[in-house]
């Protein structure tokens, strides 16, 4: 006993303390109503009781035959995310890495790259993937935080509705309506990375059904850091404004009209190692940039006609869409410029037979347009090109028995430049054997075209003392996923669900580094200076991998009590990868295994406490990539949010957490640095006044 | 170094998680949604009259039907537990479209937002009886044959009636209840 050092006796008196405190208010809104029977209130004053809605999954989803997550405005502003790429962090089983201070790499079920190839990202309708390399700048995607309605992430292919590309996954960003952002919302803040954001919004009503909203926003962001903590001279500033109108009659003549668009333009620093052919021995030069630059815009038209009763659900109504969009995108850096026009019309329709049978069926247009600026490092045969993609799709999604059973068969057929017509079908099947439980499989096919890169690229990658060149392909086909699902939802109680997925891919014809010159792409670009380096390794582009991936997405939730929910989510990825009898690629199957994390782990916490305050954190585990030398990290994101005045709010944010820097990912074929993310913090005062909260 | 700053951090996080906890202090008068409106169905059944018929016995229980999606949890048992109107206990059973037939003998229906599909076709079903019917959140239910209608007003639980609905199969809605309901204003 008298051997209980001075710090295990404070160490016992604080457990006691603590465990008092914690048993005398537990749950203190237990207790409330515990001893509150609201019959013994009597009507009137039932009325005046705040009252909150249970944090539920939204009905649908839970019925929903794929592995979907959907994160509304409330989950993102509570996440501290200030784009969204950050926002995309909190869906289960999204593997997402930062680059450097501008570039992302996002991917689901493997194959994370900064060019990574799999995932059809949309946002109110406007593909965001370019048909440059299949893939997202993510740097350029953005709107205004708070407009955001919400994002839904499906991870696995949704190619029968959404079309090529969804093979590894859907993203689909939706913004508020203009009726629903009225008023002025002003923001902005500051911080170690964020230096300085800002931004507005203003809606209103222009007539009887009519509303509009305008916005604007800058950030200024700060260097990531290299390894040894030094600053990377990566950063970058950005502006944008957008607009959106709504001529919504749907209550009346069922008619609804939407405009709107966005431009921006961002600049930024950027350390480019190229292609020297002059510069021997290593015809290697580092180039530092400072006005590395992006710039474009959109304007989409959409028109939608419903047939019935606005107040049955969005998916469950018949009606009628039309949907026009221009999408402009510029970027102009030391080894690379490019000017993309695309243009875009579809045309949708949803119907029911009898109670049985939803189809929706449409049909689509787009035509690619760009201009290509050559430079030593990245080339593009030929330098300008306009490509066209045709689509058509049906859906039907078929009650088998009434709240238990659906067969959801669907197919689109796709119309490519490259390889012609493509097909992918898909069948899902939703069992609801009780209210509580959802048991859902899927089989389906999805192919991810190829992309004006597999055809026509000439990259020269200088990786002392040796120059990889790269070559395109134009017998390059389509890569081919057959996918297998299976998932199990349980509303175990009425405060805890969980949400298990299985899958397994099996794929054919992915893309392979070949060694030796392209069958097909004439060696045009550059012309090997004398002496040439005799450890020039010319490549192309083939489809010599294969394999199969599986794994497992297990995301539940707990809603311990009515102020604070506890999210966890974990995340399995098995991939298996070889090169097929006859390419010579040895290197890429080992490098795609080894470039996507095996496991991810993360722990949400929400809390809303008193005086209006919310105490919400992160807590991410990803594993290592050997592909890249990058060891596991855990990171925690933290914030604290503050409501003095119901229009008003104050938040502080503390970002990746943990550690002064870590490594997530590394530049692929582009030679940019390799940076770290520095933890950060950064302070945030919103005020949104005259309009709903 | 890294062990020592991830178990420096999540001390950090813990400290200040209890702290946090322990300086919770009752919040203000404020309960589930769901609560709120399971206390008013028992209130309704208070100050609304059925017709004789629909309680044979003296003691017959005040049946109160589900159909769908339960979104009370506990709530409902909970709140009419042991209680009773005029000596008539609550009964509570949960229906769907199957057992729709069953909702006729209800005295109160309450149609989950699960189903608002299919609401014509169960206002059709109880069109000649006498049970109140109430949903919660189901827009222009009130209009389309339903009875009382749940909806959300600056977070507090507000209720519109349609009291012809009512009469037209012998419900008498009491002058109280219909005092204060309100119309839903259409934004």
């Amino acid at each position: 006993v008298y051997s209980f050092g001075a710090a295990t006796r404070r160490l016992a008196v604080a457990l006691v303390w603590l465990s008092v405190s914690i048993g005398a208010r537990a749950d203190p809104k237990a207790d409330l109503l515990a001893t509150t029977d609201l019959t013994l209130l009597p009507p009137e004053k039932l009325l005046e009781i705040d009252v909150y809605s249970p944090s539920k999954r939204p009905e649908k989803l839970s019925e929903t035959a794929a592995a979907i997550t959907v994160l509304t405005r409330d989950d993102i502003a509570r996440s501290g995310a200030t784009s969204i790429p950050e926002a995309l962090r909190l869906v289960p089983g999204l593997d997402v890495a930062q680059v450097d201070a501008e570039q992302w790499a996002i991917s689901a079920r493997g194959f994370n790259d900064i060019f990574a190839n799999k995932l059809l990202v949309l946002q109110d309708g406007r593909s965001l993937y370019t048909p440059l390399f299949s893939g997202v700048f993510w740097n350029v995607q953005d709107t205004f935080m708070e407009d955001i309605e919400r994002i839904e992430v499906i991870r696995g292919p949704g190619a029968s509705l959404w079309g090529a590309n969804a093979v590894n996954g859907v993203i689909n960003i939706t913004t508020k309506t203009a009726r629903d952002t009225q008023g002025l919302l002003l923001t902005g803040g500051g911080g170690t990375l964020e230096r300085a954001f800002g931004g507005f919004r203003y809606g209103d009503q222009l007539g009887d059904d009519l509303y509009f909203r305008v916005y604007g926003k800058y950030f200024d962001r700060e260097d990531s850091v290299f390894p040894n903590g030094n600053e990377a001279d990566d950063a970058w500033q950005k502006g944008q404004g957008g607009f959106r109108l709504d001529w919504d009659k749907t209550e009346t003549s069922g008619n609804l009209l939407t405009l709107q668009g966005d431009i921006y333009h961002s600049i930024g620093n950027q350390t480019f190692n190229t292609f020297a052919p002059n510069n021997p021995p290593f015809y290697s030069e580092t180039i530092h940039q400072d006005n590395y630059r992006t710039t474009g815009g959109n304007v989409l038209a959409r028109f939608t006609h419903s047939f019935s009763d606005p107040s049955e659900a969005a998916d469950e109504r018949s009606d009628l869409q039309l949907q026009f969009y221009y999408d402009r995108s510029e970027q102009d850096s030391v080894i690379f410029k490019e000017q993309r026009d695309t243009f875009d019309f579809d045309f949708q329709n949803k119907f029911a037979i009898g109670w049985w049978n939803h189809i929706v069926w449409g049909a689509g247009y787009r035509s690619s347009a760009d201009k290509i600026g050559n430079t030593p490092t990245v080339a593009f045969y030929p330098e300008r090109q306009t490509t066209e993609l045709f689509n058509a799709f049906a859906q039907d999604e078929i009650t088998i028995l009434p709240q238990r059973l659906r067969l959801t068969v669907g197919a689109k057929a796709e119309h490519n430049d490259y390889t012609g017509g493509e097909f992918q079908p898909s069948a899902r099947m939703l069992w609801t054997p009780t209210g509580r439980q959802t048991i859902w499989g899927a089989v389906s096919r999805a192919v991810r075209t190829p992309s004006r890169a597999e055809e026509g690229i000439v990259l020269n990658q200088p990786l002392a003392p040796a120059v990889v060149s790269i070559y395109g392909n134009q017998d390059f086909q389509a890569e081919e996923l057959l996918a297998y699902e299976l998932g199990y939802r349980l509303e175990a109680r009425k405060n805890i669900t969980l949400d298990l997925t299985l899958f397994y891919n099996v794929y054919h014809d992915l893309r392979s580094q070949e060694i030796g010159f392209s069958p097909t792409q004439p060696i045009v670009a550059p012309p090997p200076p004398p002496p040439f380096p005799p450890q020039w390794v010319p490549t192309y582009l083939a489809n010599g991998l294969g394999g199969d991936t599986y794994g497992l997405e297990f995301a539940p939730a707990w809603q311990v009590t009515d102020w604070w929910r506890l999210q966890p989510a974990y995340s399995l990825l098995k991939m298996q990868l070889h090169a097929e009898p006859g390419s010579s690629d040895t290197t890429t199957a080992a490098f795609l295994q080894g470039s996507s994390p095996q496991q991810q782990f993360s722990l949400r916490s929400l809390m809303d406490l008193p005086h209006q305050v919310t105490f919400d954190w992160t807590l991410r585990y990803v594993d290592q990539l050997p592909a890249f030398n990058i060891h596991s990290y855990f990171a925690l994101d933290v914030r604290v949010g503050w409501h003095p005045a119901h229009d008003l709010e104050l938040a502080l944010v503390g970002q990746n957490l943990l550690n002064a820097h870590h490594a997530e990912f590394a530049p692929t074929f582009i030679g940019t640095q390799r940076t770290d993310v520095p933890a950060s913090f950064y302070g945030q005062l919103t005020w949104n006044f005259g309009g709903k909260p | 170094m890294r062990q020592r700053m991830i178990s420096r951090a999540i001390a950090i996080v813990l400290v200040v998680l209890v702290v946090i906890w322990s300086s919770v202090a009752a919040r203000g008068q404020e309960a589930s949604e769901y609560q709120v409106e399971a206390a008013f169905l028992y209130h309704f059944a208070k100050f609304v009259a059925w017709p004789a018929e629909a309680f044979p016995e003296e003691n017959s229980p005040i049946t109160i039907g589900i159909l769908g999606e339960d979104p009370f949890g506990d709530a409902l048992e909970t709140t009419v537990h042991n209680k009773s109107i005029d000596k008539h206990p609550f009964r509570i059973v949960h229906l769907d479209m199957k057992s729709l037939a069953e909702a006729k003998r209800c005295q109160i229906l309450f149609i989950c937002p699960s189903e608002k599909r299919r609401l014509a076709d169960v206002l059709e079903t109880l069109k000649e009886s006498s049970v109140l019917t109430v949903s919660s959140k189901i827009e222009r239910f009130t209009q389309a044959g339903g009875m009382i209608n749940f909806f959300i007003e600056d977070k507090k639980v507000r209720f519109e009636i349609n009291d012809e609905h009512a009469r037209r199969v012998g419900l008498k809605i009491s002058a109280k209840l219909l005092n204060l309901s309100r119309h839903k204003e259409t934004p």
